[in-house]
């Protein structure tokens, strides 16, 4: 067992903070699963192996829009940080190609738009 | 790459003509050569409803509503291409949520300890482990005027104050994340979410009150919350934030889980206290109150899910920031799960004061389909229905008291003209007929009464006397049932009573249920004028109640007719008639 400090605290707040390298969350809650947000996950997972991209993949809890599960957020360095609702296999293939390979927003798909770029 | 990417949506209640203004901002950008500076995207869901076309611009930051088509050529030519601003058409709503229980959910890893670290974590609770005051949590607290979030709204700082002030050597803390209303699963968000920020409020919880040991009472059918606390707690073990000596203090503070076996009056306080004892789950009368004999007779402070969820960031910010928001008597935010008829279901955390109004329509986008909104059942099997009239209140706990219903845990149903007033009291009661545990005599005598009477109207026997028997059985029920499960079990009927007491009259006096809710009040019919005697009705019927032959057309027989709505389904021509 470590004893955490103050000081430790600190430091893993430091370590933790944005990269600044792109990610992929995915919502995996109770929602999100119900509504197949574990196979969008190993999808993503898979693809991002397969097609060798520098990009994270992270889990989440829920965001809160349960309507629009699975649900999944997306940084790339240079877009606005958006969220896709009701993605399926052919939304993750899209996500890819499109948004994280082509720098293109996918259209009819966003659910929320985060103001932050 | 320096692109503007523009964002649009037709958010009008009509037809969506998104894919229109798309085509027009496109043939404009050509026109002007700017399809290479700009991104155009048609998204789902803009976060603005009923405003017609909103036109949002990255970066300038410019959110445009209610636009025109012939405006689309100005903001292509001033905004996009100039950079300039349109005034008249901007767009200026401050955001409706304010995230401080669900800060973190959707944001981090909740399997990763280090994440909520990162987030300003376990601060709070080093910072009261350092000041080493623990009356300057409760005096915090009570500046905050937080109130619990499972339904009571008891003031948090007293709760604890009384805790701490009973003379005992061992005292106990205990979340309770026993959440069983039907539609509402908040804590289940949280707990799923960000189970950290809930620990840490146990702990300061324990901390304040001067108890080393506390429990997690979270029921077993949330199997994916227990995991994420039971992983969350083992990382808090691992970092040495549970455990002897927490963060280089004196404190020690240990947690375990005990799985609730799925009996709705185990959120009671006492009946909770007694499933961790091992015995059965039924309440007690108070007082003595948990806060003086508890959990094995110790001094025990129960807090919900949602308020613990609220305990650090107050410690962090002050109570003053916490008291800030929301309204005189009620501070803070709340937590809905907003269900029903509405277009975006989901958890949604607005400041206290907000209109029940703004939540449905600004967050939740409206009703689902063209039906009118009836109205908003909060508080679940405790709680009322508040009708579409009343929709401009602002939400705290007096308000929705006043109007026959309670803040309650947080669900929000949604009602539309399908749903049957009484068919929802009836499921409501149901409910809670079921979850009693049958100790006292009012809550499992009265309810099993009353439901015998709402089936006795809903399947058209009714009489009007039936009305006063039901006022009567409710007031003995609220009066003398042992605990809040009986205390409010009627409180369905009794608000549908108040507010809908004119389809009350239409099941019993003209044997109509206007919702097409109540079978046995319903009459299928063939429309003979729409039937193309394709005989799909017949074939369908489970108990051949549809007689005839293609001459000369075919007719249900009410008698037999078992009023299942197969043939009303399975109709192509929409020629069966319900009523």
């Amino acid at each position: 067992m470590i004893k955490l400090t103050k000081n430790d605290l600190d430091k893993i707040k430091a370590a933790h903070q944005d990269d600044g390298r792109d990610w992929i969350k995915v919502g995996m809650s109770t929602c999100g699963i119900a509504a197949g947000a574990d196979k969008v996950y190993a999808l993503f997972v898979e693809e991002i192996k397969k097609r060798k991209l520098d990009i994270q993949i992270k889990k989440c809890g829920c965001q809160g829009m349960c309507y629009s599960e699975p649900s999944v957020e997306v940084r790339v360095k240079g877009l606005p940080d958006v969220i896709y609702g009701k993605v399926d296999k052919e939304g993750v293939i899209k996500i890819l190609d499109k948004h994280i390979c082509g720098n293109t927003l996918v259209k009819d798909s966003i659910y929320e738009l985060r103001t932050k770029r | 790459m320096d692109q503007k990417i523009v964002f649009i949506k037709d958010t009008g209640i009509e037809n969506d003509r998104t894919k229109d203004y798309y085509a027009l901002f496109l043939n404009l950008l050509r026109e002007n050569s700017l399809e290479d500076q700009v991104q155009i995207n048609r998204v789902a869901d803009i976060g603005i409803y009923n405003q017609g076309l909103v036109v949002k611009i990255f970066e300038q930051d410019v959110i445009y509503a209610n636009v025109k088509e012939e405006q689309i050529k100005e903001i292509v030519l001033k905004t996009i291409k100039e950079g300039k601003v349109i005034k008249e058409l901007l767009f200026q709503s401050p955001p409706k949520q304010l995230r401080i229980v669900l800060r973190n959910c959707g944001e981090i890893d909740p399997e990763n300890i280090d994440e909520y670290i990162a987030k300003d974590g376990y601060q709070a609770l080093n910072k009261a482990v350092q000041e080493n005051k623990p009356e300057k949590i409760i005096e915090e607290l009570k500046k905050s005027g937080l109130r619990g979030r499972g339904g009571a709204g008891f003031p948090t700082w007293l709760k604890w104050k009384l805790t701490r002030e009973t003379p005992e050597a061992q005292k106990y803390v205990i979340c309770n994340a026993d959440e069983g209303d039907p539609g509402a699963y908040m804590d289940r968000g949280v707990l799923e979410g960000d189970p950290h920020s809930v620990i840490e409020g146990l702990i300061l919880a324990g901390f304040a009150i001067g108890a080393n040991k506390g429990y997690f009472y979270v029921r077993a059918e949330y199997p994916l919350a227990v995991q994420r606390v039971e992983l969350a707690l083992a990382q808090a073990y691992d970092h040495g934030l549970l455990g002897k000596n927490i963060l280089g203090s004196n404190f020690n503070f240990e947690i375990d889980i005990r799985l609730g076996a799925g009996a709705f009056v185990c959120g009671e306080e006492t009946a909770l206290i007694a499933s961790i004892e091992g015995r059965r789950g039924t309440p007690r009368p108070r007082p003595p109150y948990p806060s003086v004999k508890g959990l094995w007779d110790k001094p025990t402070a129960i807090n919900n899910v949602e308020t613990l969820a609220n305990i650090a960031p107050i410690i962090l910010k002050g109570g003053d920031w916490y008291a800030a928001i929301g309204t005189e008597k009620s501070k803070g935010t709340k937590v809905f799960a907003l269900t029903g008829k509405v277009k975006n279901s989901g958890l949604v955390e607005v400041p206290m004061g907000i209109t029940l109004r703004e939540i449905v329509y600004d967050i939740g986008g409206g009703m689902i389909s063209s039906k009118g909104i009836k109205a908003v059942q909060t508080g679940g099997p405790s709680g009322g229905v508040i009708p579409q009239e009343y929709l401009d209140t602002p939400v705290d706990y007096e308000n929705l008291q006043k109007l026959g219903s309670i803040m309650g845990s947080g669900g929000m149903i949604v009602m539309d003209e399908d749903d049957c007033m009484v068919d929802i009291a009836k499921f409501y009661l149901g409910f809670c007929v079921d979850e009693s545990c049958g100790k006292c005599v009012p809550c499992r005598i009265g309810g099993y009464q009353m439901l015998a009477l709402l089936d006795k109207i809903t399947e058209g026997q009714g009489k009007l006397e039936d009305i006063e028997k039901l006022k009567r059985i409710a007031l003995a029920m609220q009066k003398a049932s042992l605990c809040a499960l009986g205390q409010t079990a009627a409180n369905p009927v009794v608000s549908t009573l108040k507010y809908f007491f004119a389809e009350y009259q239409d099941h019993i006096v003209d044997k109509k249920c206007r919702s097409h809710k109540c079978k046995h009040l319903l009459n299928y019919s063939i429309i003979q004028d729409k039937c193309k005697r394709c005989r799909v009705c017949l074939i369908n019927c489970p108990v051949n109640a549809i007689s005839g032959d293609k001459e000369q057309g075919f007719l249900v027989d009410p008698k037999i007719c078992i009023r299942c709505g197969k043939c009303y389904e399975v109709c192509k021509f929409n020629a069966i008639a319900k009523e």
